[in-house]
């Protein structure tokens, strides 16, 4: 374990540059936190998960998925540099690993992996999230980790080249210094955690009737943004723009909330009220996915809940169905 | 990868967005996680901001119309063009032969441009913007009543008042942020009343809904004042410190007992006096209304009867209260600060001031500035069509999908010897055009726009303008020095608005600088000034508010035999009016894809109609087809269409006629019949 002073991992950090293309939080001029470079703003690692998710840097918004001209088929190029990604929280990290496996399986999504092939994820953790809360560490996931103990960064490594890096640091930190942070840890509320296995729970037994999801519908303005910033959501739309010399196929983030999303070309929904694709929402990465995955696909990043204007985030709904609906779980 | 802060180009909201760059290429968006207006959260439109940025479709040279066809052209030839056609009409047919039609989606700076272009330089007045088309009522009730035409208070409001009156506003598809706070506001125990015979979004969490019939807001308001005032539930010590003529209000709406106005909205009188005890009632209360107000014949009525119950309730003037109009368009109350309109200059000074006039006139280095007042754009359109307007400068405008009466649009546009079009797509109106000016997009331009809450703010580059596009603010600029005009040359739109300070009071304190990051809300008088939340607070911005008694007058076309429905036109939450954007954007176009009618099950019972069915809706003035959604939004007798769609285009349907005094169309009543497509 490496021990470096906020300034010192700056400079640690700003070496890096040279070998790889650094990505970290930014601070942008309206205070917003985002994934940046170094000429984009203030470095801000303090405040915990940003509002995006890092895993646009692999999977963007619209990405170019292939350019045609003539017989000519080419694909986005490839990064001149491989990404040094700093910014993903622990639970960032387990968003990472489940789209991973993700785009992994089957056919293996290859503009996904052309970006995130090669790249170096350095996770933040311990006393740098907002206002200085704590965030506990990650169960030695992703290359590096960052572990703010409100004085300075601890950097373990965890992968063959997370430790090639992190042993140009020659400061040792001493062998207890994580042992306060470990303590906190054991004492971190995980009642969110328990929120979604219960949620998950009733979901898996038909226990919430279709009248909540019309109830948590109506409060959907159909903005899209629960999807659009989940680092587990994958769906995508494809775009063909022809232009006078070439053809471009993008693919573009979609949403499930949209009654377009499984419309076919008849005009049948097979998913017609707003109340069945809210219910698809929740039911997606608290049930589906577990049956499918093994895993339920909330991490709990915060971000739906932030992004959302009317206060139907997943953790929001799931607290809800779980005040109205658990009881019933207990009389049986 | 870079990020700009910029704004949404969609409604006048205002929410501030990150534009995510990619190698010169927009790839997404991020919100602005502590935006006052937005507060990290953005509607489908804005998450989708950038996606019509790269279109193929992208207008990227000068084109001009040879031999009948339009013809990629340098922009010296287009320019030399323009002006040299322009001066010509004019010379043949006088100074206000010409028009000059602005653009709400335009910025701040481009707006006061055209302005000064076309008083400055072609010396006519005939000057005005989309506006006209959605929010003139407003401008001219509430500037009479209050002396400001704009939205009393801020979005903020909504967080702390009692109550929200709702009327003529679907207010979470059309200005979706303020809709979700207005969910919120409910959420903590806000009462909310809707008044909108559609079955809108937020009629699932109000109080009240009342669906009165369609143009009989007057006649529910002025029954509620009735009911507020026989009940002895008005705020007297408002009224009479705050107010004038009240005597004549309650004269005129002791007239309209509930079961008058029962009678014709087609409600229960017990919904109108419960209504009006609700809204008495509360502390607080707001009135938030939209285009179910303004765009009717007797639009400017309606704004009266909004502003006249503020009034009467003492709702006005502080945090919580007010009468908020949503201005619809990004920067359409930008576009009428600036004086985008025929009989006033930025700020809302008056054309016929010669002490106005003579100001601009010394500061823009002319001898003398036109003293008539202008044409609105609906009267230019009529006199286009009569052969009075021969010549028209549109920019960023689509008024042959947005005007009413289609085939009188078009007739207007093609009898014209000179039309010039400005715009980012070949529009619908851009195919008519003699000269077509490839412009940038708002991703790739500075500037500033003006929120719906009066927040004036900053508008900043992410991308270049494909091909030779350029800002608006830039061929101005060109076009000016063309026609000879030495005073518009500016290195960027700063020293725009440094102009627009100096000759503007309400802007006076305004400076690019000041408005990083989240805006200022005018009136802001100058540099030190922290800009103005709440108008109207301890004085009306007119002295004392005044109470304007109206009338119920029917809207023009009722149905009859020949047409039995009612025809209300409107907007979807995914599309942006014309479609220009939005339907070149994968996301929002695949949403709604179709030109749509939506007819009450009752009625497609009638008409033997099933939902998804081709149907053929004619009225007066044309047919044509869309899609039926047979569906309980609308009620028995109504309906509703939105106008995005070329194909199926509602306005070939809509009624030409105006309010006497805004000159806004009845976009929201006029006779129609619908039948089955066999």
């Amino acid at each position: 374990m490496k021990i470096l002073s906020p300034e010192n991992l700056l400079i640690f950090l700003k070496d890096l540059s040279a070998d790889f293309d650094l990505r970290l939080p930014v601070l942008l001029s309206d205070g917003s936190r985002s994934i940046g470079s170094f000429d984009e703003g203030a470095i801000s690692l303090m405040g915990g998960a940003l509002s995006a998710k890092p895993t646009s840097l692999f999977f963007p918004q619209e990405g170019l998925m292939f350019c045609n001209q003539g017989d000519n088929f080419t694909p986005p190029p490839l990064p001149a540099k491989p990404l040094f990604v700093v910014g993903f929280t622990p639970r960032d990290l387990l968003c990472l690993a489940f789209i991973d496996r993700f785009f992994a399986t089957g056919l293996t999504d290859d503009l996904y992996f052309r970006q995130r092939d090669g790249a170096i994820i350095c996770a933040v953790s311990g006393y740098c999230g907002r206002d200085g809360a704590l965030i506990p560490p990650s169960d030695k996931e992703g290359d590096i980790e960052f572990i703010f103990d409100r004085t300075n960064w601890l950097i373990l490594a965890y992968s063959v080249r997370g430790r090639e890096i992190v042993s140009a640091i020659l400061t040792e930190a001493p062998p207890d210094a994580l042992a306060g942070i470990i303590d906190a840890v054991s004492q971190f509320d995980r009642s969110d955690e328990l929120l979604l296995q219960q949620g998950s729970r009733l979901l898996a037994d038909g226990l919430v009737p279709d009248s909540f999801w019309s109830e948590i519908a109506d409060r959907c303005i159909l903005c899209t943004g629960c999807n659009l910033v989940c680092p587990t959501c994958t769906c995508f739309g494809v775009q063909d723009w022809r232009y006078v010399d070439k053809m471009e196929r993008s693919r573009i983030w979609d949403s499930c909330q949209l009654e377009g999303f499984m419309r076919e070309a008849g005009g049948h929904n097979p998913m017609p009220t707003e109340g069945e694709r809210t219910r698809r929402r929740i039911h997606h990465k608290l049930a589906a996915d577990k049956t499918r995955w093994g895993e339920i696909s909330c991490f709990l990043c915060g971000r739906c809940d932030a992004v959302c204007p009317t206060g139907i985030g997943i953790v929001s709904v799931v607290r809800e169905m779980v005040a109205r609906f658990a009881p019933i779980i207990t009389l049986v | 990868m870079k990020k700009s802060l910029t704004l949404c180009p969609y409604c006048g909201v205002g929410c501030m967005l990150h534009l995510i760059t990619d190698n010169g290429r927009l790839v997404g968006v991020e919100p602005g996680s502590t935006h006052p207006v937005s507060r990290g959260s953005l509607c489908v439109k804005g998450w989708n901001a950038f996606g019509f940025v790269h279109h193929p479709d992208r207008l990227t040279r000068p084109l001009v119309r040879r031999s009948g066809r339009l013809e990629e052209t340098s922009w010296d030839d287009a320019l030399e063009t323009v002006v040299r056609r322009l001066k010509s009409v004019q010379d043949q047919h006088g100074l206000d032969s010409l028009m000059f039609a602005s653009s709400a989606k335009a910025t701040n700076e481009e707006n006061y441009l055209l302005m000064k272009l076309a008083r400055g330089v072609f010396g006519t007045n005939n000057i005005d913007h989309c506006a006209r088309l959605c929010h003139s009522s407003t401008v001219t009730a509430l500037a009479e009543c209050f002396g400001s035409g704009a939205m009393t208070g801020s979005i903020d409001c909504i967080d702390s008042t009692e109550l929200i009156f709702v009327i003529g506003s679907n207010t979470t598809e059309q200005h979706p942020l303020i809709g979700s706070r207005i969910i919120n506001a409910v959420r903590r125990g806000a009462k909310l009343i809707v008044a909108d015979n559609r079955n809108i979004r937020l009629a699932r969490h109000c109080t009240m809904h009342l669906r009165h019939r369609n143009g009989s807001d007057v006649a529910l308001l002025n029954s509620m004042m009735h009911v507020i005032i026989a009940e002895g539930l008005s705020d007297s010590e408002f009224i009479a410190a705050r107010t004038e003529n009240y005597p004549a209000l309650a004269a005129a709406v002791a007239e309209w007992p509930p079961d008058r106005g029962g009678a014709l909205t087609g409600l229960m009188p017990e919904e109108i006096t419960s209504a009006a005890r609700t809204f008495a009632a509360a502390r607080s209360a707001m009135i938030v209304y939209s285009m179910g107000i303004t765009q009717h014949s007797h639009g400017v009525d309606n704004v009266r009867c909004c502003a006249a119950l503020a009034m009467l309730t003492g709702n006005i003037g502080a945090p919580g209260k007010g009468v908020a109009p949503l201005r619809g368009q990004n920067n359409v109350q930008g576009g009428c600060d600036m004086g985008a309109l025929p009989d006033l200059y930025s700020g809302y000074q008056k054309a016929s001031d010669p002490v106005v006039r003579e100001k601009f006139a010394k500061a823009w280095g002319v001898a003398r500035l036109p003293e008539l007042p202008g044409l609105p754009l609906t009267h230019a359109m009529n006199a286009a069509a009569k052969g009075d307007i021969r010549a028209m400068f549109i920019m960023g405008e689509n008024p042959l999908l947005s005007d009413p009466d289609q085939a009188h649009a078009r007739k207007a546009l093609e009898n014209l010897d000179f039309l010039v079009v400005q715009d980012i797509f070949l529009t619908e109106t851009a195919a008519l055009a003699d000269v077509l000016l490839p412009a940038a997009c708002f991703a790739e331009k500075d500037g500033t726009f003006t929120n719906t809450e009066r927040r004036i703010q900053l508008l900043q580059k992410a991308v270049e303008p494909p091909g030779e596009a350029l800002p608006d603010w830039k061929i101005i600029c060109e076009l000016a020095a063309r026609a000879g005009f030495s005073g518009m040359k500016y290195n960027n739109t700063a020293e725009i608005m440094t102009e627009i300070a100096a000759l503007t009071p309400s802007y006076a304190g305004v400076t690019h600088e000041r408005l990083k990051p989240f805006g200022l809300q005018w009136p802001c008088p100058d540099s030190n000034h922290p800009g103005t939340p709440v108008l109207h607070q301890g004085s009306f911005t007119r002295g004392k508010g005044l109470f304007s008694p109206v009338n119920y007058r029917p809207s023009a076309e009722l149905p009859d035999e020949d047409y039995p429905f009612i025809l209300t036109t409107g907007r979807t939450y995914f599309h942006w009016h014309t479609g220009t954007m939005t339907r070149r954007t994968n996301l929002l176009d695949r949403e709604e894809r179709h030109s749509f009618v939506e007819l009450h099950p009752e009625d497609a019972v009638r008409l033997d109609v099933r939902n998804l069915e081709q149907v053929e809706i004619s009225s007066r003035r044309g047919a044509i087809r869309a899609q039926a959604r047979v569906t309980d939004m609308v009620i028995p007798g109504v309906i509703f269409m939105p106008f995005h769609f070329v194909e199926g285009a509602a306005n070939a349907l809509t009624l030409n006629t105006l309010d006497p005094e805004s000159h806004i169309p009845e976009f929201k009543v006029c006779a129609a019949a619908v039948r089955r497509v066999v």
